[in-house]
């Protein structure tokens, strides 16, 4: 008997809309009760099956006594006990497959979580042949290989700007046809060729030392951490978070951190975090992935791709060791994360005693246009974004 | 190669390992003229006289105890005790003495206790026992529980070449029912490498000892499925490596073995499992074990405590089918 009221202490049944053996969803009227305040309908707190009704209508009961029994271990679609009628086909049997969240599902187990995630397949499109029909792991691999046809999608990676110049076209002994570049590449060469034509690039690279971050990063990528100790270095040196319009430069209060995110062979495209000064790593992670993932199922808005104040290109998973980026106009700099890289390098105790360590290391290349700043502040800033790195602590 | 007994291969791995190595020695009760209680040091006294074959009062801590100061001074003891089950009575000089030697001196123990264990001959409670998880939370000794007879062979050279003491658990209920070809002469089978006993896809049956070739004939077919059967061989150390790569292949686990089931060696093995291995599974990892009671002598209720095919086939026919 639910609490109706802070002096209602006792109800009546009036009626029992569900009888032994019924389905019923959760929220769905199950009881009427009349107390000496209101006279109401009493929602079912789960979805199940009703087991069992304890208390007969009419019968008044204190506030807290258990009135029905529901069994949420069951299926909807299936007779009653006391019904001798066949079982409905198995297609209207089949229960909400997976992962609705009302605790009638089976549980998902950790390598089909895992597996499912890594093929980018909806659970609940692949039928379960496991107990209570959980998806098993055969099932999942019969999907993948069958019915779930279409590749796999390709692992969010966030690429460089930079763009290998093509090859020289071979001579034409057997001229392949060509095609018009797409509107989306097209844009992107118009945008860099006048990056390059306008800006003074030049590049400056640091190395750092990443156990810090390694050791802080948990399951997150590097890519938050960097941009989290970048943040904080634009703040020591806000000339470059700035953009440059003719002759004029802006010096932004706020940080609006641009990532660029690879969509594959289509393009590439850098969505901004608004703010990012505001945010931890975490919530940077949480960002980043939620503006990447939108950017490939291309729901990003207008406003969620422009106005960057600094951007940051992170394609190391490659293994590449070294880039020159191409500023994204009309900011001033762009930071190119590589591969993050175990090397021996010489370690200094406290003591100033000189050793060989294994050390995971990174170079951050930084592109820059000389007509905003010189080497010297570009350096002080690379210098103060591995100082960030190296010292990271949460 | 020549197929022998399990027994004889114990016997065959000991004396070649004597003819060898002048340095290895037995000791025990009634393993002189009498041969051993179960024969394996038969014809040993006769072959190489009493000042390698000792009778031994029937004192486990003496045994184990002299053996220590043997090894220590560059002997290499092999210590038969009758029945596993007596080496209660040489625990301290085991796992206080010989174990943390090398932790507290440095000096090299190369000693091995052979232990005749595992029940299914109505021996009861004195006398069936599998206490290998006993050693298992004493760091400083190895534990090596064979299968096969070729196994049983190499794993008692590997067992007293080893610098460390070494647990030789070889189960009587194996002795003359498994047979196998062994290869002549000397040879070691590694230790902390277990053996695919037979490759599969579908679901990993972890084992060692005796209950593997109950493990090989309870998943011969169920509903064809494709029963991956690992055999230990060594329980300390374990061969995780290998216990991991066929988790991830099969992504379903059971563990079966005939000693008790809290605190086993199926209990660090499931938790090997859930702690490197929790985003490849896809079901629970089940034990299949004796429930945590003595072993009677009554045939019907010692059937009921060890684990029975039956009982494999039903752990596996429910995790494949969870």
């Amino acid at each position: 008997m639910p609490q109706m009221g802070v002096s209602v202490a006792e109800g009546t049944i009036t009626a029992w809309r569900k009888r032994p053996g019924d389905w019923v969803e959760r929220d769905e009227v199950i009881v009427e009760i009349s107390t000496d305040k209101v006279e109401t309908e009493v929602p079912s707190p789960a979805a199940g099956r009703v087991a069992e009704l304890l208390v007969d209508e009419g019968t008044t009961v204190d506030v807290g006594t258990l009135l029905a029994k529901i069994d949420t271990g069951s299926r909807p679609g299936q007779p009653h006990a006391d019904e001798s009628d066949p079982p409905p086909p198995a297609e209207e049997t089949a229960p909400e497959a997976n992962g609705n969240g009302n605790g009638k599902a089976p549980p998902v187990s950790p390598v089909v979580r895992r597996m499912a995630d890594e093929h980018s397949v909806e659970l609940s499109a692949v039928s379960g042949t496991g107990r209570r029909g959980r998806v098993t792991k055969k099932d999942l691999l019969a999907f993948i290989e069958q019915d779930g046809a279409k590749p796999a999608e390709r692992p969010l990676h966030i690429e460089s700007p930079y763009k290998e110049e093509p090859a020289a076209p071979a001579p034409a002994a057997a001229a392949a046809e060509g095609e018009r570049l797409s509107v989306m590449r097209r844009q992107i060469g118009e945008h860099m060729v006048r990056s390059l034509h306008e800006a003074a690039h030049c590049t400056t690279i640091v190395e750092a030392d990443m156990t810090a971050i390694e050791a802080a990063r948990g399951r997150l990528s590097y890519l938050p951490l960097v941009a989290r100790a970048t943040i904080a270095a634009l703040r020591e040196h806000p000339r470059l978070n700035a953009t440059l319009e003719g002759d004029h430069l802006t010096v932004h209060e706020e940080v609006h951190l641009g990532i660029a995110v690879s969509l594959g062979e289509e393009g590439l495209i850098v969505p901004v975090v608004r703010n990012a000064h505001e945010l931890s790593h975490e919530g940077l992670g949480a960002r980043i992935k939620d503006l990447a993932a939108r950017a490939r199922s291309k729901q990003l808005s207008p406003d969620e791709v422009g106005g960057a104040t600094f951007t940051i290109t992170n394609p190391g998973r490659y293994g590449a060791l070294l880039a020159t980026p191409i500023i994204n106009q009309p900011q001033v700099a762009i930071l190119d994360l590589e591969a993050v890289v175990k090397r021996p390098v010489v370690v200094t105790d406290g003591q100033g005693g000189d050793s060989i360590a294994i050390r995971p290391m990174t170079y951050f290349c930084m592109s820059w246009d000389h007509r905003a700043l010189d080497g010297v502040g570009a350096a002080e800033f690379l210098g103060s974004v591995k100082r960030h790195v190296e010292g990271w602590s949460d | 190669m020549p197929e022998i007994t399990y027994l004889e291969a114990i016997s065959d791995g000991l004396r070649e390992e004597m003819r060898h190595d002048e340095s290895v020695f037995c000791m025990g009760e009634d393993i002189g003229e009498f041969g051993g209680a179960f024969k394996v040091t038969d014809g040993f006294f006769e072959e190489f006289g009493a000042n390698r074959v000792w009778d031994t009062p029937l004192a486990e801590n003496a045994i184990v105890g002299a053996a220590v100061g043997a090894a220590v001074e560059g002997l290499r003891p092999v210590c038969e005790m009758q029945f596993a089950d007596f080496i209660a009575c040489g625990f301290d000089q085991l796992v206080n003495v010989a174990a943390k030697m090398y932790y507290r001196q440095g000096l090299a123990v190369p000693m091995v206790v052979r232990l005749p264990s595992g029940g299914g001959f109505s021996g009861g409670p004195f006398h069936s026992q599998n206490p290998e998880a006993w050693f298992l939370q004493s760091p400083g000794l190895k534990v090596v529980a064979p299968s096969t007879a070729e196994d049983a062979k190499g794993l008692l050279a590997s067992a007293i070449r080893d610098p460390n003491p070494v647990l030789y658990l070889e189960h009587k209920n194996l002795y003359r029912r498994v047979k196998g070809e062994v290869p002549e002469g000397r040879y070691e089978t590694p230790m902390g490498e277990l053996r695919v006993a037979r490759e599969g896809t579908d679901l990993t049956l972890v084992s060692y000892g005796a209950m593997v070739h109950t493990a090989l004939e309870a998943t011969e077919d169920i509903d064809g499925a494709s029963i991956e059967v690992l055999d230990l061989r060594t329980l300390c150390p374990l061969d995780r490596d290998g216990i991991l790569e066929s988790v991830r292949k099969t992504s379903k686990v059971v563990v079966l073995h005939e000693a008790t089931r809290s605190c086993g060696v199926g209990a660090e093995v499931a938790s090997l499992i859930a702690e490197e291995a929790f985003e490849d599974l896809d079901g629970p990892v089940v034990r299949v074990t004796a429930p945590d009671v003595p072993i009677p002598f009554s045939p019907p209720l010692e059937r009921a405590v060890l684990p029975q095919v039956d009982d494999v086939k039903e752990a596996c026919r429910e995790l494949l089918a969870y």
